[in-house]
C-alpha cells in the first residue's frame, strides 16, 4: 500500500492529511511563528494516528504559505491546485470553490479537479477572517460564537467602513449609540461576505459552489455568502483540510504518472526531523 | 445632531437650485433620442463645451454622475462591479464608477441599474475624451468604456498648454500650442458632424463662445463678492455652484444662474449676511476635489466659525479681459487662445518669484485677495491628477507664508470605504486649534 | 565599435545591472554631461546627437521608499516615487540634468517636485502628445525641437540634422542588435533565460549607444554558442508591462521551471521593436517613432472602423509575440496606482485570451516587499496551465 501526505502550512494553522486508499489521518494544529519546527512535529502527531511510520510514506507535497519551510517535503504546490483537488474529491460537483482563510480568500473556477481560474485577495484584513477576528476580540465575543450570534439578528446594521481599523471604530460607536450587537454581528459578517463575493464575482461563477477554509465553519458567514450568491452553498465536513487533502492527492498523482512511465519521482531525501538550515 | 443629519445644508438659495441643474442634465441624456439628439460622454474642463452646444449634442457627464452617486453614498455597487472585470481598485473613482454603470446597464440590454440615482444616464451616441496636460483617465475611460459598448465611437483629442518652466518665456511658445489646439477642436468638429449628420453652424459656434466668455466674466464678478468680510458664501455651496460653468458652460440658463446667484451676494452683503456668525476664521481650499460624500465637513468647519470664502478647485475660469487674448474671428482659434492662455497666466507672477510655481501663485492671489488665514488641501486617494503635487504646492507655500496653518486632508472623491468622519472631525478640530494660534500671534 | 572594458558580455551585463549606473559614473568623471530620463519616451536619438551621455532611470525594488515620501505622494505611481526616492537619497548624483517626457500624470504632476527637489542644473519636461494625428506629428516636432534648443544651449554645442540623422542610424543599430539578441530565445528552451536577459535590458539602458550595441554583441556571441539546456517542456511565457527592471519577479517564473521567453515591456521590446526612419529632416522620423511606433497606453490609438479593428491596432503587436515566440501564457503585471495600465487591462486581457493565451493579471507596486505573494499566483497560475 501506498501512502501519501499532504502538509498545509497555512499562516494561522498547519493541516496534515495522509491517504492511502481513503483518508488515514488528518490533523489541525496552530501554526505559530516557527512553523518549519512545527511542520515535523504535526507529521508525527498525523503519522500516529495512522499508524505508520514516515518511511511507510511514498511521497509528501506541502502547500500553502510556508510550504517552502517543509523540509521533507518532496514537493511544494500552491494551495490553489490543492484545494481544487481536495474540495472536488469531496464534492465532485463543485465548480467554484470560495476559500476564507486566516489572512485570505480566494475563488477559485474547477473543472474535473484542475484548476480553470483563480483569484486572491491577500492584501487586505477586510474579506478574511483576521477582520472578523479583529472586532470579535473587540467586542470581546468568542470567535466560534460570531457566527451564531449574527443569525440572531434583526436586521444588518451595515457597517460602511471596509477597511478593518475604521470599522472597529465605527462599529464601537454604534454599540455604545444602542445597536443591538446581534445586528452588528450580521453588518461584519455582510461585509466580509460582500468582499468576498466580489473578488470572487470576478469568476464566471458556475455552481455548485462550496466553502471551505476556515470561514466555511462560521455557520453566519456562509448564509451571508449564500445570500450574495443568491444559491445554497455546499460545505465539506472538515473545512479546514481539503488543501493538505488535495496535497496527498496531487502527491498520489504525480507518483502515479511517474509509475506509468516506469520512473520514480525523486523525493527529498530529508529526514523527518528539524529543518536545521534555519539555526 | 439633527443639524448634521439634514445633509448638506446650502448657504445662498440659488446653490439650492442646483440639483436641478443636474437632475436637468441627466434627463436630457435619457431623453435625447425621442428628441433627435446625439449624446456625448464627455468630461469637464476639455474645450469641447461650446462644441457641443452649438450642435445640440446632449453632453453625459460621467464626472458628474459618479458625484452623484459619491453624494448618495450608492457608488459601491458600481465600483465594484467594475473591480469584478480586473479595473483596480486604485484607479480613478469617477470613472470606475461610471463604467460599472455602463457595464450593467449593457448588461441589462439598456434598461438602467436598479436604483441609479435620478433615473440615470443614458446610453452614448459618441465619446469625447482629451488628452490634456490635466488627467490621463480623460483619453483612457472612453476605450475602457467602450470595451462594453463596442459599436460606440471614441473620438480623443489634444489640447495642450505649455508646460511651467521657470527658465523659459512661455509666451514664446504660444503660437504653436495655439495651433496645435485650433487644428484638434476642427478635428473634434468634423468627429460630431459626422456622427451628428449636420454640420456646424459656425455663426452659432460663434455666438455661443460669445455667451461661454461672458459667463467667464459674470462667474468671476459674481464669486469676487466673497472677498467680502463675512463671505457671504462658501466653498460648501461653491461645489454646487460651481455646476452651470462646468457642466453647462454655453448655455443661457447657465448664464442666468450666476446673475441670480451675484445678485443674491450683493443682497447678503448689503444685509451683513455672511456664512458663519461670527466669522472667526477665513481659510482657501487650495487644491484638490472634495469628498462627494462628505460635503456636509463644510457645514463642520462653518458650525466652528471658519469659511472658505475662496477655493481654487471648479474655479475652472477666468476674467476674459485679463487673459489679453488676441482677436480673432474664428470661434475655434478664440476657444484655443483661451485655453493656453488660461492655463498659464500665474506663469509670469510665479517667474517673478524665484522658487514659486503658477499653482501656488494662484493660491498666494486669493488669499491676499481674499484675507485668507490658512490653507486646505485635500488629497483624493484615487486621482493623481489633481492631488499628486500637493505637498510640493504646500511646501512652497510654506515658504512664503511662513506660519500659516496648512492642512492636508486625505480621502477620496467616490470611494466612501477610506473616509471616517470622526477622525476627520478630529483633524479639522486640530486645524482650528492652529488658525487659532495663529490669528493671536498675527494680533 | 566600442571595446568593451569588462570583457565578455554576460559578465559585464551582470555588473552593470548590480552597480547601475557605474558606467555613467565613470564617463561624468572622464568630463562627459549625463542626462537622466524616465520612460520608453525618452529621446535618446536626440541626447546622443547632443553629445551627452542619456541614462535611462530606474529604482531598485528592494529598497523600501523613505526620504521620498516627504515630498511626493503615496498616489503616485510606486515606480515614479521609487525612482524619485532613489534620487533624493543620492543614487542619482551624478546626474547633470533630467528629461521627463510627458507620459503620464504620474510624471506630469510631479514635475515640479522633481525639478524643485533635486535642483540640477539642467531641466526639461518634453510634452509628448498623446495622440498620434497629423497635428500631433507636426507638434511633436515643434516640441523636439525645443528640446533641442535647451540641449544646445546647455551644452554650449549646436546639434546639426547631421548629428541627428548619425545618432539615428547608432540607435538604429542598437536596436537590430538586441532583436538578434531576443531571436535566440525563439529556440525552445530558449538559448538565453529570462533572467539574464533582463540584466542585459538594464545594462543596456544604463550606457551611451555605442556601449550598449557592444554589449549586446558581444552577449549574442557568447550565448549563441550555448547547447539548449534546461527543460524543453517548460511553459513559455510573456511578461507584459511598463517598467519591469528588476529580475525578482521574472526570478519567480523561472524557478518553476518556466521560461519567460519574450516581453512587451517598456525597457524590452517596446524600446526596440521599432525603428526610426531615416527622413529628410531627422526628427519627422523621431516624432513617427515615438508618437506612431511606439505602442505604449499613455498614446491613444483607435483610428479603425471596427472595435475588433481598434483592439489589433492597440495590441496587435502582442499577438505577433505569442507568434513568433510560441509563448504558452501571459503575465500582465501592472502597478497599483496606474492608470493608463489599469484602464486597458480587461481590453489587453481578453484580447489575449481570445487568441487562445492564458493571462495572469497582477496588480502589485514596484517592491519586493509583497514577492512571496505573487510568486504563489504565479506559481499557481503555472500549475494550472501545465
Amino acid at each position: 500500500m501506498d501512502y501519501f501526505a499532504g502538509v498545509d502550512i497555512g499562516s494561522t494553522m498547519t493541516k496534515v492529511v495522509i491517504v492511502g486508499d481513503r483518508i488515514e489521518a488528518s490533523l489541525v494544529g496552530p501554526t505559530g511563528p516557527e512553523h518549519r519546527k512545527l511542520a515535523n512535529r504535526v507529521m508525527e502527531e498525523a503519522l500516529r494516528q495512522a499508524r505508520l511510520t514516515f518511511e511507510d510514506l511514498t511521497y509528501i507535497v506541502a502547500t500553502g504559505y510556508g510550504r517552502i519551510n517543509v523540509p521533507f517535503a518532496d514537493r511544494q504546490i500552491t494551495e490553489i491546485t490543492c484545494h481544487a483537488k481536495g474540495l472536488h474529491s469531496l464534492l465532485p460537483s463543485v465548480k467554484t470553490v470560495v476559500d476564507i482563510g486566516g489572512q485570505d480568500s480566494k475563488g477559485i473556477k474547477i473543472q474535473n479537479g484542475k484548476v480553470m481560474n483563480f483569484v486572491m485577495n491577500d492584501k487586505c484584513a477586510a474579506g478574511t477572517g483576521r477582520f472578523l477576528e479583529i472586532i470579535a476580540d473587540s467586542l470581546g465575543v468568542p470567535l466560534e460564537k460570531i457566527g451564531e450570534l449574527s443569525l440572531t439578528a434583526e436586521r444588518i446594521a451595515a457597517v460602511s467602513s471596509t477597511c478593518t481599523v475604521f470599522a472597529e471604530q465605527e462599529i464601537i460607536s454604534r454599540l455604545a449609540g444602542g445597536e443591538p450587537i446581534a445586528n452588528l454581528m450580521a453588518g461584519i459578517h455582510d461585509a466580509v461576505a460582500t468582499r468576498v463575493y466580489s473578488l470572487v464575482k470576478k469568476l464566471n461563477v458556475e455552481p455548485d459552489i462550496a466553502v471551505t477554509g476556515g470561514g466555511a465553519k462560521n455557520i453566519g458567514l456562509v448564509r451571508a455568502l449564500e445570500s450574495k450568491f443568491g444559491q445554497k452553498l455546499l460545505v465539506p465536513p472538515e473545512p479546514l483540510i481539503t488543501g493538505a487533502l488535495g496535497a496527498a492527492l496531487m502527491g498520489k498523482d504525480i507518483f502515479e504518472r511517474y509509475t506509468s512511465e516506469g520512473q520514480k519521482p525523486t523525493r527529498s531525501g530529508h529526514k523527518l526531523e528539524e529543518a536545521t538550515f534555519f539555526k | 445632531m439633527a443639524e448634521e443629519k439634514k445633509g448638506r445644508a446650502v448657504a445662498t438659495a440659488t446653490a439650492a437650485k442646483i440639483p436641478k441643474f443636474v437632475r436637468g442634465n441627466l434627463s436630457a441624456t435619457l431623453k435625447a433620442k425621442e428628441e433627435g439628439k446625439k449624446v456625448a460622454a464627455a468630461f469637464i474642463a476639455d474645450g469641447q463645451d461650446e462644441i457641443m452646444r452649438a450642435m445640440d449634442i446632449v453632453p453625459a457627464w460621467g464626472e458628474s454622475f459618479s458625484g452623484v452617486c459619491a453624494a448618495k453614498r450608492d457608488a459601491e455597487k458600481y465600483l465594484q462591479k467594475a473591480e469584478s472585470d480586473n479595473f483596480s481598485r486604485s484607479l480613478c473613482t469617477y470613472a470606475t464608477c461610471n463604467i460599472g454603470f455602463d457595464m450593467i446597464r449593457e448588461e441589462q440590454g439598456g434598461a438602467m441599474p436598479e436604483g441609479a440615482p435620478w433615473g440615470g444616464m443614458g446610453r452614448p451616441d459618441m465619446i469625447l475624451g482629451n488628452g490634456q496636460l490635466l488627467c490621463d483617465p480623460r483619453f483612457k475611460w472612453p476605450q475602457a468604456t467602450q470595451h462594453y459598448q463596442r459599436d460606440v465611437p471614441v473620438f480623443v483629442t489634444n489640447m495642450y498648454y505649455p508646460p511651467w518652466d521657470p527658465n523659459v518665456n512661455h509666451h514664446d511658445q504660444e503660437a504653436i500650442y495655439v495651433k496645435y489646439a485650433t487644428e484638434e477642436l476642427r478635428a473634434t468638429v468634423k468627429f460630431c458632424e459626422k456622427i451628428t449628420g449636420k454640420k456646424m453652424d459656425w455663426d452659432r459656434l460663434a455666438a455661443t463662445v460669445e455667451l461661454s466668455d461672458k459667463t467667464w466674466d459674470l462667474f468671476i464678478d459674481t464669486y469676487e463678492l466673497r472677498k467680502h468680510i463675512p463671505t457671504p458664501m462658501d466653498t460648501g455651496d461653491a461645489m454646487n455652484t460651481m455646476v452651470p460653468l462646468t457642466f453647462n458652460l454655453g448655455t443661457q440658463e447657465a448664464y442666468d444662474f450666476y446673475v441670480d446667484l451675484k445678485a443674491e451676494l450683493e443682497d447678503k452683503i448689503a444685509n451683513g449676511v455672511g456664512v458663519a456668525d461670527p466669522e472667526k476664521y477665513r481659510v482657501i481650499w487650495a487644491a484638490g476635489l472634495p469628498s462627494w460624500f462628505a460635503l456636509g465637513d463644510f457645514q463642520y468647519f462653518n458650525s466652528k466659525g471658519v469659511v472658505f470664502p475662496v477655493e481654487v478647485t471648479y474655479r475652472g475660469c477666468e476674467k476674459v479681459e485679463r487673459l489679453d487674448l488676441p482677436k480673432t474671428n474664428d470661434p475655434l482659434e478664440h476657444i484655443a487662445w483661451r485655453w493656453v492662455r488660461y492655463w498659464t497666466h500665474w506663469y509670469d507672477a510665479a517667474k517673478k518669484r524665484p522658487g514659486s510655481t503658477p499653482k501656488v501663485e494662484r493660491i498666494i492671489e486669493y488669499i491676499e485677495d481674499y484675507k485668507c488665514d490658512g490653507a486646505v488641501f485635500h488629497s483624493a486617494f484615487s486621482c493623481r491628477s489633481w492631488h499628486a503635487g500637493i505637498m510640493q504646492q504646500a511646501v512652497t507655500l510654506k515658504n512664503v507664508y511662513k506660519d500659516m496653518p496648512i492642512l492636508i486632508m486625505e480621502g477620496d472623491i467616490v470611494d466612501i470605504s477610506s473616509y471616517n468622519e470622526a477622525d476627520t472631525h478630529n483633524r479639522i478640530d486640530a486645524f482650528i486649534e492652529t488658525l487659532a494660534a495663529y490669528k493671536k500671534r498675527q494680533g | 565599435m566600442t571595446e568593451l572594458r569588462d570583457g565578455n558580455g554576460l559578465a559585464a551585463a551582470e555588473k552593470l545591472y548590480t552597480q547601475y549606473g557605474s558606467r555613467a559614473r565613470e564617463l561624468k568623471a572622464s568630463g562627459k554631461k549625463v542626462i537622466g530620463y524616465l520612460t520608453a519616451l525618452g529621446p535618446v536619438e536626440i541626447m546622443t546627437a547632443a553629445g551627452v551621455v542619456p541614462i535611462r532611470l530606474k529604482g531598485n525594488v528592494s529598497e523600501a521608499i523613505s526620504k521620498g515620501d516627504a515630498y511626493m505622494e503615496s498616489i503616485v505611481c510606486p515606480f515614479v516615487r521609487n525612482v524619485f526616492d532613489a534620487a533624493v537619497k543620492g543614487k542619482y548624483d551624478f546626474l547633470d540634468g533630467m528629461v521627463l517626457p510627458h507620459q503620464c500624470d504620474s510624471i506630469d504632476r510631479t514635475n515640479e517636485t522633481w525639478s524643485y527637489t533635486l535642483k540640477l542644473p539642467y531641466w526639461h519636461f518634453l510634452n509628448v502628445p498623446h495622440v498620434t494625428d497629423d497635428p500631433s506629428i507636426t507638434f511633436m516636432k515643434e516640441i523636439l525641437r525645443i528640446f533641442i534648443t535647451t540641449l544646445e544651449k546647455f551644452t554650449g554645442t549646436k546639434i546639426t540634422d547631421e548629428a541627428i540623422a548619425n545618432a539615428v542610424k547608432a540607435h538604429n543599430e542598437n536596436r537590430r542588435l538586441m532583436r538578434e539578441l531576443y531571436d535566440l530565445r525563439k529556440s525552445n528552451p530558449p538559448l538565453i533565460s529570462g533572467v539574464e536577459m533582463m540584466k542585459v535590458l538594464v545594462a543596456a539602458m544604463s550606457l551611451p549607444v555605442d556601449e550598449s550595441s557592444a554589449l549586446i554583441k558581444a552577449v549574442t556571441e557568447e550565448v549563441k554558442e550555448r547547447k539548449p539546456a534546461g527543460d524543453a517542456k517548460g511553459k513559455r511565457i510573456m511578461i507584459i508591462g511598463d517598467q519591469i527592471d528588476d529580475i525578482a519577479v521574472i526570478d519567480a517564473i523561472e524557478s518553476t521551471g518556466a521560461c519567460l521567453v519574450m516581453d512587451d515591456l517598456s525597457l524590452g521590446a517596446k524600446m526596440y521593436w521599432q525603428d526610426v526612419d531615416a527622413t529628410a529632416d531627422p526628427v519627422q522620423g523621431i516624432a513617427e517613432r515615438y508618437l506612431r511606433k511606439l505602442k505604449i497606453p499613455t498614446t491613444f490609438v483607435g483610428s479603425a472602423d471596427t472595435y475588433e479593428g481598434i483592439l489589433e491596432e492597440r495590441f496587435g503587436h502582442m499577438k505577433k509575440y505569442v507568434n513568433e515566440f510560441k509563448v504558452d501564457g501571459a503575465i500582465l503585471f501592472i502597478y497599483k496606482y496606474c492608470d493608463p495600465y489599469g484602464f486597458e487591462v480587461p481590453a489587453i486581457k481578453s484580447y489575449i485570451e481570445a487568441a487562445g493565451v492564458p493571462v495572469l493579471y497582477l496588480e502589485d507596486e514596484y517592491s519586493t516587499s509583497s514577492l512571496a505573494r505573487v510568486k504563489t499566483r504565479i506559481e499557481a497560475f503555472l500549475e494550472m496551465i501545465a
